[in-house]
């Protein structure tokens, strides 16, 4: 009873005038898509992935713009170069065959068995090496019959570590060697070992050498890197900031028209499908009746059928002639096989919101069909067909990505992820680039529209709305 | 229950019909004709070969053989291996591919189960976040690139250790299945937790589980008994569209890790348009996946007492 | 009070919700007599529910806390954390919606079972039996066949009889019904009543009834306890309440009542609606809504005033001595 400490008067108790109470309802009244975008927009994560969105779009239509470079422009001088800045490079005369160095005085084939063979000494370079050619040599062993030459990345550690010869000499009184297999600018540890013509001897002799990138006159007038390019000079070899595939084309090009290609069917397919799925689940639920089971006895048909080995079926029932692409195959296949989810979705909606009182009211106002349809029955399917829209699009694009990873996909030479990954796997050990590009842009991809998915349905759930 | 079964195996039937005809029809589509591959044959050997795989006769008599063969079970013989029988190619990598794709489902199921219970229990905190950034990662990267990547990830392991920590390719023993079924599992693991996820909250906000909490039951007793099974129900429900979607991803795992198994022949078939054995497995397949799917159901029917009491 | 077996004190319950904190209950006292009922009576979202759910432990903690208070019951605090042991066993507890507060995927019988196995370590067979017993005793047909059956095989008025066995089960000193006949048919509604009062009897028990239909209360009551916005407005015995209500709120729900005695008397609604629990309002919860408000309603929260010398008592300041006494309904000169 504490209160009785307040020194309460008598005009405490007068009456209250009930004007003073009266409060102001403070809350805006938004529409239902006003509502859902102020919620979306509080969704950190479905912001980012709209701006992630956003970027690919740019990636993929405003990039070739900026970046020209030739996607299907091959350059065997680069092949499978990791992403980097641009490379210099020495230019080089056009090769001559360089007559291997021979010691006129010494027999062909020695007698001594390949134990008692010695080792090569003096192994060098006979020329500066370049990724053009790596030209050794050495002193020649007497009594020797032959040479086997190894070549390692790293220094072997005994005879057994060798492996199998990159070539052979079979005369012992050749006493060079020149390696043009695929140079590359790294070190290489050069090997030889004696033989008596078959057999090899015990030791073996090892230089390691490291090769300068270089390019040929004629090649660097070609690609153009030089007015008047000599021998000796430096050029600066065309700029591929994230590499290039095993044909030495532009990654980033490639992964520009490939997003071109992977966009292109993972957002139209599923837009098709959605619109011929709502209207076939729409008129479905709409019309009711026997139309209506006959309909969706179809769909049900449809989605019982193993999805991706029908898409295989269809590709091969299809053809792809030569110089076709194989997308608009696809795209029939995914739209042919992918309607029943939506139209089953739309047509249980429709359904549902055929029930509500408000239709009815809105026909005891004399509404028509069209009307019905046209203002209470698609926009109240909107939501729930956006959301699925946003979830068919990976689908879309993990089914292009399978359908050309095991190449029943686009055809070559027209890239898509999906198919730059299937070249990309074959050299994944060597070169991770080619494989890494592709497979990362479509898991952003697929994250982002998940991520945008998610956000939407949270969005457009009417259960959230007024909940806080 | 029974009426419910037949009615299913019978839709299935047509649906196995359906897959078949589709095949024949969509092999026969195909622009030129299946021999058109191989090198100049004489028209003696031409017309020998198409004797030999009935191409002579008209398309309906082709399509009466097929059918009625595919019910004794012949799926006749390989175009490009021409000693082998269909038959025998399925008999002798199906086994391969089941045992893979076995694997893979139940580490799926276990780990979705697992790891959803545990991101419900922990939500929004530390663990929650964490599983969940994994999960969304499993539900957007392809599965052949998790396949690459275990590849990859073996290959490097191998090297560090300086021994075979586990085979990178190949098939036999149980090693070399274990990392090829938990990367053809990742997929559908991360799918599962999620939903797991989402069912334990909404099992967790249930009236029935304020009703055990009042009964004074135990934390573990009410989520043993009470929160788990109701939750695992939805999650059954995927488990047949998984098993689709495992089949399929096993193509490429056996692709990237040279296993023996249908898949591959399937793939290979595919790309050498290998006729018979393209409609052999395809038929195949589809039957399996469409028994399956059946299956599941029939099996959701046993474990939740609506369907099962009132079917 | 010798004979109360449970005796709340202060009790305050707040919720963080996205909006902020909800301040739900707030200084709710009252004590429950051994055998009798206690009715909580109020409309949607006065606290009556979360002030029992937190008796029973019931409040999701987070977003929910209980900030304040005691509950007694045989000299141990229920809202401390060793209570578990209680509920279920000393206390009973029965939903509004039947259908839903049953899990949907086990047996009734194991359902009912699982409380006697749990505090009562029956084996398996002998707590099926007791089950089975127990839905005999709520005016279940076949228990025997019924205990095997799942809930979905009920129907709603079956179900809450399972539920009432269920928290019947070990014999509690206190049920605890929270809307019980809310979700059911008017015939079903009497019928459950019935079971309840008679189980009561026979028990000897003590029943906490919230319920918002005063219907309901007249028929079971004993004690009442008014809510409105977290807070105990008036309390007293059924009589008090309805046939001298102290507080403005509950006359106004006596007018918006039909009476046997005056068939003729129009009905009268209480206008408007209660206020934000968001940020209760500096004075008197109903000073917006009632049509004696004085200036002092808006500015200081009114206290529990003893009515009369039973246990009758009012939370308004027209009970004040220096409120006015001309016009004043509920001052009897």
């Amino acid at each position: 009873m504490n209160y009785r400490a307040h020194d309460l008067k008598r005009e405490d108790f007068a009456p209250l005038e009930k004007s003073q109470l009266d409060e102001v309802v403070a809350r805006p009244s938004l529409s239902y898509w006003q509502d859902a975008w102020r919620r979306f927009k509080q969704n950190t994560r479905a912001i980012i992935s709209m701006y992630i969105l956003i970027a690919l779009a740019v990636f993929t239509l405003g990039g070739p713009l900026l970046w020209t470079v030739d996607a299907s422009k091959q350059n065997l001088n680069q092949t499978s170069q990791p992403p980097g800045l641009a490379k210099h490079a020495l230019v080089v005369s056009a090769f001559e065959r360089w007559v291997l160095p021979t010691d006129p005085s010494r027999p062909e084939y020695g007698d001594l068995p390949p134990e008692e063979l010695a080792n090569p000494e003096g192994l060098r370079a006979a020329e500066a090496p370049n990724t053009q050619s790596v030209r050794i040599t050495w002193r020649p062993v007497a009594e020797a019959g032959g040479y086997n030459i190894y070549r390692h990345t790293r220094p072997p550690t005994s005879l057994q570590d060798l492996g199998l010869p990159l070539g052979s000499i079979e005369t012992g009184n050749v006493h060079g060697y020149e390696d043009r297999l695929n140079l590359k600018q790294e070190d290489y540890f050069y090997s030889v070992v004696t033989t008596d013509g078959f057999d090899e001897a015990e030791t073996y002799a090892t230089l390691q050498l490291r090769p300068q990138l270089a390019i040929t006159r004629e090649h660097a007038l070609e690609q153009g890197l030089s007015e008047d390019p000599r021998a000796g000079d430096t050029v600066t070899l065309a700029f591929y900031p994230l590499g290039t595939d095993y044909l030495g084309r532009d990654m980033l090009a490639r992964l520009m028209e490939g997003a071109r290609v992977s966009l292109f069917i993972g957002v139209i397919a599923p837009l098709a499908f959605v619109i011929f799925g709502v209207a076939y689940g729409g008129f479905s639920g709409y019309i009711g009746g026997t139309i209506d089971n006959i309909l969706m006895r179809l769909a049900d048909f449809v989605v019982a059928l193993p999805f991706l080995l029908f898409m295989i079926l269809f590709k091969i029932a299809f053809g792809i002639g030569p110089g076709e692409s194989g997308v608009i195959p696809m795209l029939v296949a995914l739209v042919l096989l992918s309607w029943p989810a939506t139209a089953r979705l739309v047509r249980g909606q429709v359904l549902q919101i055929r029930e509500q009182g408000y239709i009815d009211a809105a026909r005891l106002m004399g509404a028509s069909n069209h009307y019905l349809i046209a203002r209470h029955i698609l926009p109240n399917t909107m939501g729930v067909v956006l959301v699925t829209f946003t979830f068919a699009v990976p689908m879309a694009i993990f089914a292009e990505a399978f359908l050309s990873f095991i190449g029943m996909g686009v055809a070559p030479p027209t890239p898509s992820w999906g198919s730059m990954c299937n070249e990309g796997v074959k050299t994944m050990l060597s070169h991770p680039h080619e494989l890494i590009l592709p497979a990362a842009l479509i898991s952003i991809t697929v994250l982002a529209f998940n991520l945008f998915g998610d956000g939407l349905t949270e969005a457009l759930d009417a259960r959230m709305r007024g909940r806080e | 229950m029974f009426r419910y079964i037949a009615k299913r195996l019978l839709a299935g039937v047509i649906t196995i019909w359906f897959i078949a005809t589709a095949t024949f029809f969509a092999m026969h589509a195909v622009p030129g004709d299946p021999l058109m591959n191989d090198r100049a044959v004489s028209d003696e050997v031409r017309r020998n070969l198409e004797a030999r795989y009935g191409l002579d006769k008209p398309l309906g008599e082709q399509y009466i053989i097929f059918i009625s063969n595919m019910l004794r079970g012949d799926f006749g013989i390989s175009f490009t291996q021409q000693n082998r029988r269909v038959n025998d190619i399925i008999r002798e990598h199906f086994p391969v591919s089941a045992i893979l794709g076995i694997l893979a489902i139940i580490i799926a199921a276990l780990g979705g189960i697992l790891w959803g219970a545990l991101t419900a229990l922990y939500r929004n905190r530390l663990p929650d976040i964490l599983i969940m950034l994994l999960v969304i990662l499993g539900i957007s990267v392809p599965g052949f690139v998790f396949a690459a990547t275990g590849q990859l990830a073996l290959v490097h392991v191998n090297a560090i250790f300086g021994v075979k920590v586990l085979p990178v390719a190949g098939w036999g023993t149980f090693s070399h299945m274990l990392m090829p079924a938990l990367v053809l599992g990742l997929g559908t693991m991360a799918l599962l937790t999620r939903l797991m996820r989402t069912s334990m909250i909404d099992v967790m906000g249930e009236d029935y589980i304020r009703t055990a909490h009042a009964k004074g039951l135990s934390k573990q007793r009410i989520f043993l008994r009470h929160q788990l099974r109701n939750a695992i129900l939805p999650v059954v429900t995927v488990l047949g569209p998984q098993i689709s979607a495992i089949t399929t991803g096993g193509f490429v795992v056996e692709y990237v890790f040279a296993i023996p198994g249908l898949g591959r022949y399937f793939v290979q078939a595919v790309q050498q348009l290998d006729y018979t054995v393209i409609m052999g497995t395809t038929v195949f397949y589809g039957a399996f996946l469409v028994l399956m799917v059946i299956l599941v159901d029939i099996l959701y029917g046993f474990i939740d007492p609506r369907v099962r009491v009132s079917a | 009070m010798t004979d109360s077996i449970l005796s709340v004190r202060d009790l305050a319950v707040e919720f963080d919700t996205f909006g902020g904190v909800v301040k739900a209950v707030r200084n709710v006292s009252f004590d429950l007599t051994a055998g009798q009922t206690l009715a909580i009576v109020g409309e949607s979202g006065c606290g009556k529910s979360v002030t029992v759910q937190s008796l029973m432990g019931l409040i999701p903690m987070p977003p929910g806390r209980i900030t304040h208070g005691r509950a007694l019951f045989k000299d141990q605090d229920l809202l401390s954390i060793g209570a578990r042991g209680i509920r279920g066993h000393h206390m009973g507890m029965i939903f509004q919606d039947p259908m839903t507060s049953l899990n949907p995927t086990m047996r009734i019988g194991d359902q009912i079972a699982e409380t006697l196995v749990v505090h009562k370590q029956y084996s398996r067979k002998h707590a099926q039996d007791e089950a089975v017993s127990l839905l005999a005793r709520t005016h279940i047909p076949e228990p025997g066949r019924r205990a095997n059956q799942y809930p979905f095989e009920f129907s709603g008025g079956m179900l809450q009889r399972a539920m009432i066995a269920q928290a019947l089960a070990c014999e509690p000193a206190i049920l605890i019904a929270d809307e019980p006949t809310t979700a059911l048919d008017v015939t079903i509604q009497a019928q459950i009543l019935e079971l309840m009062q008679t189980l009561q009897q026979d028990n000897g028990m003590s029943i906490i009834l919230i319920t918002h239909d005063l219907a309901v209360v007249a028929r079971m009551a004993d004690q009442v306890a008014v809510m409105y916005a977290g807070e105990i407005v008036e309390t007293g015995s059924v009589e008090d309440i309805f046939y001298q209500p102290a507080h403005p709120y509950n006359q106004g729900l006596q007018q918006a009542m039909t009476s046997n005695q005056q068939p003729d008397r129009v009905l009268s609604p209480i206008p408007g609606s209660p206020p934000d629990l968001f940020s209760p309002p500096k004075g008197c919860g109903y000073c917006k809504r009632c049509p004696h408000a004085m200036s002092v309603c808006a500015e200081h929260p009114p206290y529990l005033t003893a009515v009369d010398a039973s246990s009758h008592q009012s939370r308004c300041w027209l009970h004040h001595e220096l409120a006015p006494v001309h016009n004043n309904p509920v001052r009897r000169p």
